[in-house]
């Protein structure tokens, strides 16, 4: 709770902090706020005494402490590994905060106006981001299809909502619990319960852009601006995934009858989102199929709700935390890379292979992402595919065949990397986050236990 | 006494609530102009409210019509941003129709 406090409160700071100064005033105040947001809700300490908020509403479980820690701590990192890049006002960090506030509150939701209102403010911002290079027609597309589509995803859900209201006759989702294992007893569900389940998971399959519903996410991610994309691939999925795995648990009475279900989802999310990436010439695009095959990979976790031998929050925590600092190293590396060749396709790699310490991290955060054993990505895959392998080992078979098909497209950017060009090569600087990005990858891939709750 | 509105029964506003549903979601999928399409998604959210307050009065529940204040606030701010993304396009492009909405390809 008092981690949710201060990110709005921050937001707020630098929205109005912020007005007329440019964003580098700005970046580095609202990374150590975010930081400290992320340590109160590491450390648990509650800072809000005076306040009482109903359980009914919003509650943070230690559990749900340590995904709002990450969700601060991507937050901060994709503020701090992007260039600042508005001299006018910092705004944009102003809505990425607040939009970090709408994720916070998602992922401690119980009640699903509380899931609600949580996707509504973490996705408001983020239209305005998506389309914040407003003289770029790429951009204005962006935002207004992420806009239109993302407005109606949520009218979607909020007619499922309605309708598990009407079947359960309340809103919030540990009593829904009782009442779907009360018609699970009896092994007849009412059509407006399965309506209403059917439709609020699409909804949110909307929000993380699995297959079927991931139409939207490459042009969006490929027509924003970069950092911007990052945040969604990031925050969105991260906070997404948290309210998918709190739905589904809320409905675990009813596994037997979606299990199936959701292992086609995740099977078709794989093949499409591995498929699609092999024959992307923007690597902006192509990592955009790569968040839709993860998404895919976890979409497995689901499975295994329910199952008393795993805890499936954890295995989805390492795999977020893996997936989610080497995506926003990946996005940039790409930002950095079109910055020195002032290009938009593969070729912005060539020649970087001069650059020795570039490309060795570069090499370490595309590693992560295919899953290649020391780093983040492999602990991820590992803890995931073993365990989800015994609940449907189809659907982890596809998985592997689609991680070794991925590995054929992120290893195409090293192809033109290490290509023998005669191009000369600006020796571009580069923050020293970008080091810390790997550092963290290897880390994570060495010692995973350290992550895993 | 029951209002007029409590003899209805409730599988009426069920039935009209997901028809005015279906009106905009067809609306979104079939029409072309970026402001009527906004228009439909206004069409589906009210339909939602419409069905979350008759099924808030029949179970005597005043949780659904909480939900309500709360939807109609949160679609207020998701259509002055969307008028707002609408304006920066129709600037660049002189065009309202997502048509021309074809640049990004791949």
């Amino acid at each position: 709770m008092s981690a949710l406090l201060i990110v709005f409160a921050a937001a707020i700071l630098v929205l109005f902090l912020g007005i007329n100064k440019p964003e580098s005033a700005m970046k580095w105040p609202s990374v150590i706020l975010l930081m400290l947001a992320g340590l109160v809700a590491l450390s648990g300490v509650d800072l809000a005494t005076w306040l009482t908020v109903p359980e009914s509403m919003i509650s943070y479980s230690s559990m749900d402490r340590l995904f709002v820690a990450l969700l601060c701590g991507i937050g901060a990192l994709v503020i701090a590994v992007f260039d600042a890049l508005s001299s006018k006002g910092s705004d944009r960090l102003g809505l990425m905060m607040l939009s970090l506030t709408g994720a916070v509150m998602l992922v401690g939701q119980e009640n699903l106006v509380m899931m609600f209102l949580g996707i509504e403010v973490m996705s408001i911002p983020l239209y305005v981001l998506a389309g914040s290079d407003k003289q770029n027609i790429f951009s204005n597309e962006a935002a207004i299809k992420y806009f239109l589509l993302g407005a109606f995803s949520t009218a979607i859900l909020l007619l499922g909502s309605a309708f598990l209201y009407g079947a359960t006759g309340t809103l919030v989702l540990q009593s829904m619990t009782h009442k779907a294992s009360m018609y699970a007893h009896f092994g007849v569900y009412p059509p407006m319960l399965v309506a209403g389940l059917v439709l609020l998971a699409v909804g949110l399959l909307f929000k993380v852009s699995a297959v079927p519903f991931h139409f939207w996410a490459p042009d969006v991610y490929e027509g924003s601006p970069t950092r911007s994309t990052a945040f969604m691939a990031t925050i969105v999925k991260i906070a997404g995934f948290s309210a998918l795995l709190r739905v589904t648990m809320a409905f675990e009475p009813m596994s037997l009858w979606y299990q199936n279900a959701v292992a086609i989802l995740a099977i078709l999310s794989i093949i499409v989102g591995n498929m699609m990436g092999l024959v992307q010439s923007s690597p902006k695009r192509m990592l955009a199929y790569s968040s839709i095959a993860h998404a895919g990979y976890m979409l497995l976790v689901l499975l295994l709700v329910g199952q008393a031998q795993f805890e499936a929050d954890s295995i989805l925590y390492l795999y977020l935390v893996a997936y989610s600092i080497a995506s926003t190293g990946a996005f940039a590396w790409i930002e950095w890379a079109t910055q020195r060749s002032g290009k938009m396709d593969f070729t912005m790699f060539n020649g970087l292979s001069s650059n020795r310490w570039a490309i060795v991290n570069m090499v370490i955060v595309f590693l992560s992402l295919a899953g290649i054993p020391l780093t983040a990505g492999f602990a991820g895959k590992y803890y995931l595919f073993a365990s989800a392998f015994s609940i449907h080992p189809l659907a982890v078979g596809f998985a592997l065949l689609g991680t070794l098909l991925s590995i054929a497209y992120y290893f195409r950017a090293f192809r033109f990397a290490f290509a023998d060009t005669q191009e000369s090569t600006p020796n571009a600087k580069f923050s020293w986050v970008l080091m810390l990005v790997s550092v963290a990858i290897l880390l994570v891939g060495c010692a995973p236990m350290w992550f895993m709750p | 006494m029951n209002t007029v509105f409590q003899q209805v029964d409730i599988s009426h506003y069920i039935y009209l609530s997901t028809v005015l549903f279906s009106i905009g979601l067809f609306g979104v999928l079939f029409r072309r102009n970026a402001i009527v399409l906004l228009m439909c998604i206004e069409l589906m959210l009210n339909s939602v409210n419409l069905l979350l307050t008759a099924l808030s009065t029949y179970m005597g529940d005043a949780g659904g019509q909480l939900f309500v204040f709360f939807i109609m606030v949160v679609a207020a701010a998701e259509a002055a941003v969307g008028l707002a993304i609408l304006v920066m396009v129709y600037r660049n492009t002189r065009n309202t129709t997502v048509n021309f909405l074809s640049n990004l390809k791949g």
